[in-house]
């Protein structure tokens, strides 16, 4: 035990104070930070101030009224008008009629504008051609036409025709505010324990980036693994090692050491969210998005699953890794595991549309899915705790197994060099004495 | 007392043997050379010893217990094929080495200090091993196999790759660990090391003993056989009758003569050839002639000291 603790030690120093490790552990929460941020002072600063001249041949007075009212009183507290267009950017229009009288030439109007609308990349414009609100037809001239808050534009008009329309069919502004109100539909989860919670979009969220996170981080640290065992066969420090320590030792060693790396990592990281998670409410609050409500439960089940998840797969990089002579050899050799670790972000979402199912319960038993899979249905469905408890002894058996098979495949396999052995020699090494 | 004993030892791997019936001792406070060819099963055997692999059949004894990984920390192993972590300082890594023989980081880095010094590598005690050369990089493996002061210690080519003058200090290492009291085990391939070296010889081809004993006496065994003949001229006087083999070196020529075959012959024929003969000397065989005859079993026939 003493030597296992000695090798965790210096598996964990020597890949700590790398400054792969520091940029990686300290940049990509700078990144996050980024990330998050980045949209919010977008979102707040807003588009800017944009002109928009409206060519109007309607004929109608009340028509550029309605559309600059709708528009201009945008951005401005809780309205109805703002709930419906969250963060994309408050731009601020300023809009000027140009009444097209109908003796005009509408299209020589239209021409004079696109050719100062050519040196001119803020001026914008507006053709209202004529035939009244029915059917109206609008068109709209930039030189950018595909940012965000053109959508606002279009939703305003839309909002100030279709308030028009119903003022003329008689109905006075209360009515119309009345029957155009939006409804809300409120998500609610129903737990296994018979209690109901507020659900959302956001679980989807949360479920995801768990699931992607086990994944990315367990393949990381699963091949980080792997290119260790290598790294002491091609040099061979393992001939050394051997004569102080039990390849069991070994690989135990490795698999801890380099495990606790990763959980250094995911710790920082986790505490950077934990401070972002201020900046990232209201990202989400912005988005129309209710921050997911993540349960400190499903903290502790994304740890427990993470760590089973990874020793699982850290122990078959390093049987990888004990049969392979290079690198490159292990480009191919490590192709399975990768494989049932790939499998679950293949089919996440059949399990995410039917987590319930014989099947989905099925997959999320099997120890190779169960990291992502099972933590998955926990984010969604809150499955029962037996079937949680059921996979998690799944996998702990299958831990076992996995290192007794890859200790003894290790303890051959780190000492031989050249051919890489077939699955019938893998198979008589694990008879070996 | 015998520090190391293999009894009947027998090492398999499915179909094929790569130790079989194999028994040597070891005496404490000698250098015992353990020779072979390439694949004659030494590092299997080496390996039996550190406790990498049971033997099938046999016993092997180290200070008369069976090995355990309790007895691994007594013994020092510098393997023929080794290596030093790429990107760790090499205090750092003698340090880590000697943890894992049982010896605690502050001892083992006063000890670290001694061995760079006495090898002449302080200055390269926080540098990493791609900063070194290889023959420092050796060095600095031999100071990780002896870091935790060992009673035994086996070393497997030590010397390949070092310039005359890292042998020499090498060299004098070992004899001094053994004037110590250290039991050395040495493999090579350079039978001149072994000669200056080795108190006892054990050489095996095909996992099987083929000669052992003390090395003077092996030699013994194999009588003043040899002629060292320096001469000008052509060798066309040298008959078949006479010489058994013959190695031309630039300066002198090693004859091994025909059992039965007189040295004096060969002088007199010299002679009547015209031959200058500058030095003319009767010797046992150079252990590099006795091992060529042995692994390729030439003229094995009439050899005592070749067992069977």
């Amino acid at each position: 035990m003493r030597k296992v603790l000695i090798i965790i030690k210096r598996e964990y120093l020597v890949r700590v104070r790398t400054r792969a490790f520091m940029i990686g552990t300290i940049i990509s929460p700078l990144l996050m930070l980024a990330l998050i941020t980045l949209p919010i002072f977008f979102a707040t600063r807003g588009g800017g101030d944009r002109r928009v001249t409206v060519l109007d041949q309607t004929g109608d007075p009340d028509m550029f009224a309605a559309i600059k009212r709708s528009l201009e009183a945008r951005g401005e507290g809780d309205d109805e008008l703002n709930r419906r267009d969250p963060g994309v950017g408050r731009t601020n229009y300023t809009l000027a009629q140009r009444v097209v009288a109908p003796s005009e030439d509408l299209q020589a109007v239209e021409l004079q504008y696109q050719q100062q609308a050519a040196q001119d990349p803020n001026l914008t414009y507006l053709v209202l051609r004529p035939g009244s609100a029915e059917p109206l037809e609008v068109e709209y001239f930039a030189k950018n036409t595909s940012d965000f808050s053109i959508g606002t534009l279009e939703r305003a008009i839309n909002d100030a025709v279709s308030t028009l329309r119903l003022k003329r069919a008689g109905l006075n502004t209360a009515q119309i505010a009345a029957y155009t109100k939006r409804i809300e539909m409120k998500r609610n989860k129903i737990t296994s324990s018979g209690g109901v919670e507020e659900g959302g979009r956001a679980d989807f969220v949360v479920a995801f980036i768990m699931l992607f996170f086990i994944y990315m981080t367990v393949l990381i640290y699963g091949l980080a693994v792997m290119r260790g065992v290598i790294e002491e066969k091609q040099s061979r420090i393992v001939e050394v090692l051997v004569s102080s320590v039990r390849p069991t030792q070994m690989m135990l060693g490795k698999v801890i050491g380099i495990g606790m790396v990763a959980l250094t990592q995911v710790g920082v990281w986790a505490l950077s969210a934990l401070v972002l998670t201020t900046f990232g409410v209201s990202v989400f609050a912005s988005r129309g998005l209710t921050m997911p409500n993540v349960p400190i439960s499903l903290l502790i089940y994304f740890v427990v699953y993470f760590v089973l998840g990874y020793f699982l797969f850290a122990t078959l990089y390093a049987l990888v890794g004990a049969t392979v002579s290079s690198e490159d050899e292990a480009q191919q050799a490590q192709i399975p595991v990768t494989i049932l670790l790939v499998v679950p972000m293949m089919i996440f979402n059949m399990i995410m549309a039917n987590p319930t199912s014989n099947a989905s319960i099925a997959l999320s038993m099997i120890p190779f899915f169960a990291p992502t899979l099972m933590m998955m249905r926990i984010a969604v469905v809150n499955p029962p705790l037996w079937q949680i408890l059921l996979s998690m002894l799944i996998m702990a058996a299958s831990i076992l197994g996995c290192v007794w098979v890859a200790a003894r495949i290790y303890r051959v396999g780190i000492l031989m060099y050249g051919k890489r052995p077939s699955i019938a020699e893998l198979g008589r090494w694990l008879r070996y004495s | 007392m015998n520090v190391i004993e293999l009894n009947h030892v027998t090492k398999r791997f499915d179909q094929f043997v790569a130790v079989k019936d194999l028994s040597f001792e070891v005496r404490q406070g000698t250098i015992f050379g353990l020779l072979g060819p390439n694949g004659a099963g030494k590092t299997t055997s080496i390996r039996m010893i550190v406790n990498i692999f049971a033997p099938d059949e046999g016993d092997v004894l180290v200070m008369s217990k069976h090995v355990s990984p309790e007895l691994q920390s007594r013994i020092g192993y510098l393997p023929e094929e080794r290596g030093l972590y790429k990107k760790m300082k090499i205090s750092d890594q003698l340090v880590f080495f000697a943890n894992l023989k049982g010896v605690n980081s502050g001892d083992a880095a006063r000890r670290v200090d001694e061995w760079l010094s006495r090898l002449e590598l302080s200055d390269w005690k926080n540098k990493k091993p791609t900063d070194l050369s290889k023959g420092m990089q050796q060095k600095v493996q031999f100071i990780a196999s002896v870091i935790h002061d060992p009673d035994v210690m086996i070393l497997d080519e030590p010397f390949s790759g070092l310039d005359p003058v890292s042998v020499s200090l090498l060299k004098n290492v070992i004899l001094d660990l053994k004037q110590r009291g250290k039991t050395i085990i040495f493999s090579t391939h350079q039978m001149e090391q072994v000669e200056q070296m080795c108190d006892d010889i054990c050489l095996i081809n095909h996992g099987t003993q083929v000669l052992i004993g003390g090395l003077k006496e092996v030699k013994r065994r194999y009588g003043k056989n040899t002629v060292i003949l320096d001469y000008e001229g052509p060798d066309s006087f040298l008959g078949d009758d006479l010489v058994k083999h013959h190695n031309r070196f630039p300066n002198y020529s090693e004859i091994l003569l025909n059992d039965g075959a007189d040295a004096q012959e060969v002088l007199k024929r010299a002679l009547a050839a015209g031959a200058r003969v500058n030095r003319f000397e009767l010797v046992e065989p150079s252990l590099n002639e006795i091992f060529i005859e042995s692994v390729t079993g030439k003229a094995s026939s009439s050899k005592g000291g070749v067992s069977q």
